[in-house]
């Protein structure tokens, strides 16, 4: 049995916590395994890691939380953490539509993937106060052909103060390495540009932000208002949930003057984002495609890879702020929606999504 | 003398499934099933490595499963399973069949909540249906007991020659990571376990036995009499094979397990993972000088009553946490337990019983306290449930949509008359341009994956289908995007039932709406009923599906098929094309991914001779709202209908979501999912790819798949060869059929 390292800073039950926020198929499952197996088996260390559950979709939000103790210690809490010593968030666009930053104060150290400088992501995360630190995932694991969670490895370990590089180069190697013999150098490389490049500054609690509490997400629908047998007779209700975060950089835009009306998108979108109403089209009556509710655009671009004429076409995000011909969902009914941000953004990852493997059935 | 351990860092699931690999069972016979999956998972991976040898068998439903495994363990080798939840009450019939045989064998609980609603995450209602049923239960509350108690149960059940279930709380047990001790060595394991001596076997021709005899009283009554002997002896063998255990290991397990339990006026007694998250709060109690512990139990059958009492003597109050209830007996079944069990031993306790944590509701150090303050205070009451809240009482549900009605929804977009001449079916109308105009039954914001096919193929079924409808989904993807509470896409009226079970729900539906038609209470007047199942569905579902054609039920089945088990993460599924790598189908040096043919579902169907029967692609889709027209036709007049619509997943086909309608075109093409119908027995191609001179071969398509694009490499050639034969024996057929009435 190796020494343990000693935790430099433990809550009052004796626990060093972690907690990673991201979405699904970004790798922040796989980040959160591998920090559970670098303290269990690398720094000697009793250690737990586990994931929020749900059903296996891409784009959901994924919490995945660590728990280390000393190695004499048993390992009670099954819970999720609430309070992290350590907070890895692998999108800055999640800052806002999610409670991200619950349970952070000013003894947090936070890493962010970002390309904000600390003070920019400060405002951005509205963060109240704690030890931020930015590493401009994205742009690393591009350039190192690697992916964003081996690059927050790095600089997660970096920010901890005290995780040392060796032993998590060794991780990788063991775990990662030993699956994708390949792109082992590359990793390699993301977690020690992880590690090196990130920033961080003191954010003291001057008022300017609230803390976020931890708090257990809960519906309006209660034991008493609930209609029995969990039947639901609000229709359509998934109406307002925004799914605009689903979307990977990519939108399809419209150019109506091409549009021949064929409703060929209509027939390809998952989404039901297009709204064709009652019109002319050459001078005759005809069902005529006015626009896009990208609320609920998935950003997948079926439509532009069927559209004949190329009436669709795929756009950076980042470069249409302002999306012409956002036509809201022809047949509603209400006035006004609270829009409930689901599946926050993932931007454009690396680009070796479509080749991360499963895990234990789940995403990496 | 200890044996030598080593370290890992895996789940619970993980490390049963290690457990398994080093005793090396015969046969593993399952049925995928969300939190216990895994653990075939693994073994299918750990066997693609060439780490074990067992046969891994993928049931058509967990019923099936537990009969593989029954008909394995009769014939006197080891045999393994795992399930949880719904699964394990589809097997339930099977499980005294297990026991009251005697034939021991080992099946792993991840314990979840039994549907409906339906809810994946972990609770205790699964594992007390289990209590009746003759089988030893261990329950494990870490992932290091899961692995220890695999061990064991194995070599409890050959000396008891009962069957035991290892129950552990799915997901916080099942999937949380710990830092754990294995056996370094299988051999080891083995010689723990010793040789396996059955004393009777289906496959000992010299020494013919009878198994399964049919009885009468009295020989009933002693045939269960020696079931009860058995469990009983178990109480002894149990607490032997758990003191060997703790000699092999250090790791010392009894029955029962206690902290802080000898002193304490109030007593906590909890089962599995929420023991040791109430050790903490019993910690910080105890420093604030108020007295308390903990108790829990490693096993429910044979329950250790006589134990739990002497662990609860001293204590004023005891707080029993059930994670489940038996709804109307005043607590879960171990407060009833645990009562009877004080009762026996004449205790005068307090006994309070608390229901917590249902559906996967996280259990933290909090609530551990307020259990323990319910014990502290005079006044609590005898029973209640934590963590409930009545809802915001000025919550006012407004509408977002109007219901698409009959009037909204028949506009003649498509119109199907019988043609007397040739007594075909014949749609006008049907342009897609046009079907715009048809109002969505389902609202967007669904939870589907970018460019998921789902959505699409309903989507392109409704387009054809002219006034009142009402929907049925079986279990999966499409219902669990749909309908996630508090929300759901759907605005018509929409049924949800587990996916064994669709065709005979919607049946029973269609029923009551002709019956109450009939007897005057509803109007007169059309509804198409229309279920919509995942291939899985139609694998676990098919007797259901099979019997509704039978009977002739006036509604359309809509298979969407995408080749697996997506929503629990792509296991395969009898539709999934062979060599297609999946989380139970694992390519590596000793297996390509899935062994076998995908299904030929149109023609089982095919062959209920129901009116109507077709394939339908979103490549084609004006012949889609054509054949959904003529569907609606056949299912409102003359009986069941069943269309089957390929389906792209772009998560776990591993593609781009773009690309999907290319793919599905692809599958087409190459003939794997050729465009058809039958009409009254009589086949017909809709498309024929060899005619147009664009039928591609059907590695062309599997390329374009990251699940199949293995199959390129000249290893799989051979493999690849036997798919191509396949797919043109089945399409050669096809061609025949189309050119014969009579076949």
């Amino acid at each position: 049995m190796m020494e343990a390292i000693k935790l430099p800073v433990t809550n009052d039950a004796g626990y060093y916590e972690m907690r990673l926020e991201s979405i699904g198929g970004l790798g922040a499952n796989l980040c959160g395994k591998l920090l559970g197996e670098l303290g269990a088996i690398y720094l000697g260390l009793n250690s737990a890691s586990f994931s929020s559950y749900g059903s296996e979709k891409r784009g959901s939000p994924v919490k995945a939380y660590i728990r280390w103790c000393a190695p004499d210690k048993d390992l009670r809490i099954n819970s999720p953490v609430e309070t992290p010593h350590l907070l890895g968030l692998f999108h800055e666009a999640m800052a806002g539509k999610h409670p991200v930053t619950a349970g952070v104060d000013e003894r947090t150290k936070v890493v962010l993937n970002t390309g904000l400088s600390v003070d920019e992501a400060r405002e951005q995360l509205k963060l109240a106060a704690g030890e931020l630190f930015c590493i401009d995932g994205q742009t690393i694991a591009m350039e190192s052909k690697t992916r964003i969670n081996m690059v927050m490895l790095g600089a997660l370990a970096k920010a901890s103060g005290f995780i040392p590089l060796e032993p998590v180069l060794k991780l990788v190697e063991d775990t990662v390495g030993k699956k994708y013999p390949d792109l082992l150098s590359a990793n390699l490389e993301g977690v020690k540009r992880g590690y090196s490049e990130v920033t961080s500054k003191q954010f003291e609690p001057d008022g300017k932000f609230d803390e976020v509490p931890y708090q257990e997400t809960r519906t309006r629908w209660g034991y008493e208002n609930a209609p029995i047998g969990g039947v639901n007779p609000h229709i359509g209700s998934t109406v307002s949930n925004d799914l605009s975060a689903s979307r990977e950089g990519y939108i399809p835009l419209f150019l109506p003057e091409k549009c021949i009306n064929c409703g060929l998108c209509d027939t390809t979108c998952p989404d039901m984002v297009f709204q064709f109403k009652e019109g002319e089209y050459k001078g005759r009556k005809a069902m005529v495609n006015t626009g896009l509710d990208y609320h609920h655009c998935k950003g997948c671009l079926r439509c532009v890879a069927v559209c004949p004429t190329n009436a669709l076409v795929a756009g950076k995000e980042r470069e249409h702020p302002e999306k012409k011909y956002f036509v809201r969902n022809k047949d509603l009914i209400a006035e006004h929606i609270d829009f409930e941000a689901a599946g926050p953004n993932s931007w454009i990852t690396s680009e070796a999504y479509l080749d991360e493997k499963r895990v234990d059935g789940g995403l990496v | 003398m200890r044996v030598e351990q080593s370290v890992l860092f895996e789940s619970g699931n993980e490390l049963a499934a290690y457990a398994a690999k080093q005793i090396n069972y015969h046969v593993m016979g399952y049925y995928p099933i969300t939190p216990s999956t895994q653990i075939a998972e693994h073994l299918d991976l750990l066997k693609s490595e060439g780490a074990h040898d067992i046969s891994l068998l993928a049931a058509e439903g967990e019923h099936s499963a537990a009969g593989i495994c029954y008909g394995a363990s009769t014939g006197g080798g080891r045999v393994f399973n795992a399930t949880s939840a719904n699964g394990l009450l589809y097997a339930l019939e099977q499980l005294p069949v297990q026991s009251g045989t005697r034939f021991p064998m080992v099946l792993n609980v991840a314990c979840r909540t039994v549907s409906g609603p339906l809810d994946i995450k972990g609770d205790h209602s699964d594992i007390m249906y289990a209590l009746n049923t003759g089988w030893i239960i261990l329950f494990a509350n870490s992932p290091q007991a899961v692995y220890d108690f695999n061990l064991c149960a194995l070599k409890i059940a050959e000396a008891v020659k009962l069957p035991v279930i290892v129950a552990f709380d799915g997901f916080f047990t099942s999937h949380q990571k710990r830092r754990c001790e294995v056996f370094q060595k299988d051999s080891d394991v083995q010689s723990f376990l010793g040789e396996y001596h059955p004393d009777y076997t289906a496959l000992d021709p010299e020494h013919p036995v009878s198994i399964g005899s049919y009885m009468n009283e009295p020989d009933l009554m002693n045939n269960k009499f020696q079931l009860h002997k058995a469990m009983e002896e178990a109480r002894d063998v149990i607490g032997q094979v758990f003191d060997e255990f703790g000699e092999l290991t250090g790791r010392e397990y009894g029955g029962t397990d206690a902290y802080k339990a000898e002193d304490a006026d109030v007593l906590l007694v909890l089962l599995g993972s929420s023991f040791h998250t109430a050790k903490e709060a019993v910690d910080d109690y105890r420093k604030e000088g108020k007295s308390c512990g903990v108790v829990t139990t490693h096993v429910l059958r044979p329950f250790p009553a006589k134990e739990l009492a002497v662990l609860c003597r001293n204590a004023k109050t005891i707080v029993v946490g059930d994670r489940q209830d038996s709804y109307g007996a005043g607590g879960g079944n171990l407060t009833l337990e645990l009562k009877a069990a004080l009762q026996s031993a004449g205790s005068k306790a307090r006994v309070i019983s608390r229901i917590y944590g249902l559906g996967g509701r996280d259990f933290y150090m909090e609530d551990a306290k307020e259990l323990l303050d319910a014990g502290f205070s005079q006044d609590a009451p005898a029973f209640g449930y934590l963590n409930i809240y009545p809802g915001d009482e000025n919550l006012e549900v407004k509408p977002y949509f109007h219901p698409v009605t009959e009037k909204d929804a028949s506009l003649g977009l498509t119109k199907c008359e019988r043609n007397e001449e040739s007594g075909k079916m014949v749609v006008k109308g049907g342009l897609v341009s046009e079907s715009t105009r048809m109002p969505k039954r389902l609202a967007p914001g669904h939870g589907a994956c970018p460019g998921c096919g789902i959505p699409v193929n309903v989507n392109l079924l409704l387009r054809g289908i002219e006034g009142n409808v009402v929907l049925l989904f079986q279990t999966g993807c499409g219902m669990v995007v749909t309908t996630a509470y508090p929300k759901t896409s759907f605005k018509v009226p929409y049924v949800h039932n587990l996916f064994q079970n669709g065709a005979a729900t919607l049946s029973g539906l269609v029923e009551m709406f002709h019956q109450r038609q009939k007897r005057g209470e509803m109007p007169k007047g059309k509804i198409t009923f229309i279920m919509i199942s995942g291939d899985g569905g139609m694998d676990i579902g098919m007797g259901s599906a099979i019997g509704t054609a039978l009977r002739g039920s006036n509604l359309i089945l809509m298979e969407y098929d995408n080749g697996g088990y997506m929503n629990t993460g792509y296991q395969l599924s009898y539709s999934t094309p062979k060599g297609a790598k999946s989380s139970t189908s694992h390519v590596g040096k000793y297996q390509y991914g899935k062994q076998f043919f995908h299904k030929d579902t149109p023609q089982i169907m095919a062959a209920t001779n129901i009116p109507y029967v077709a394939t339908v692609a979103e490549s084609n889709p004006a012949d889609f709202i054509k054949k959904a027209a003529k569907a609606q036709k056949y299912a409102d007049e003359y009986g069941m209908v069943y269309l089957k619509a390929l389906s792209a997943c772009p998560l776990n086909w591993s593609d781009r979501p773009n690309l999907e309608r290319k793919v599905i075109g692809a599958a087409v093409d190459c003939c794997y999912f050729p465009l058809y119908e039958i009409e009254n027995g009589v086949t017909a191609l809709s498309y024929d790819p060899e005619a147009k001179g664009k039928k591609i071969p059907v590695i062309d398509w599997l390329s374009m798949m990251g699940r199949t694009k293995h199959l390129k490499k000249d290893v799989y050639a051979q493999v690849v060869e036997s798919i191509q034969e396949e797919v043109d024996r089945r399409w050669a057929r096809l061609k025949a059929r189309a050119d014969s009435e009579l076949l």
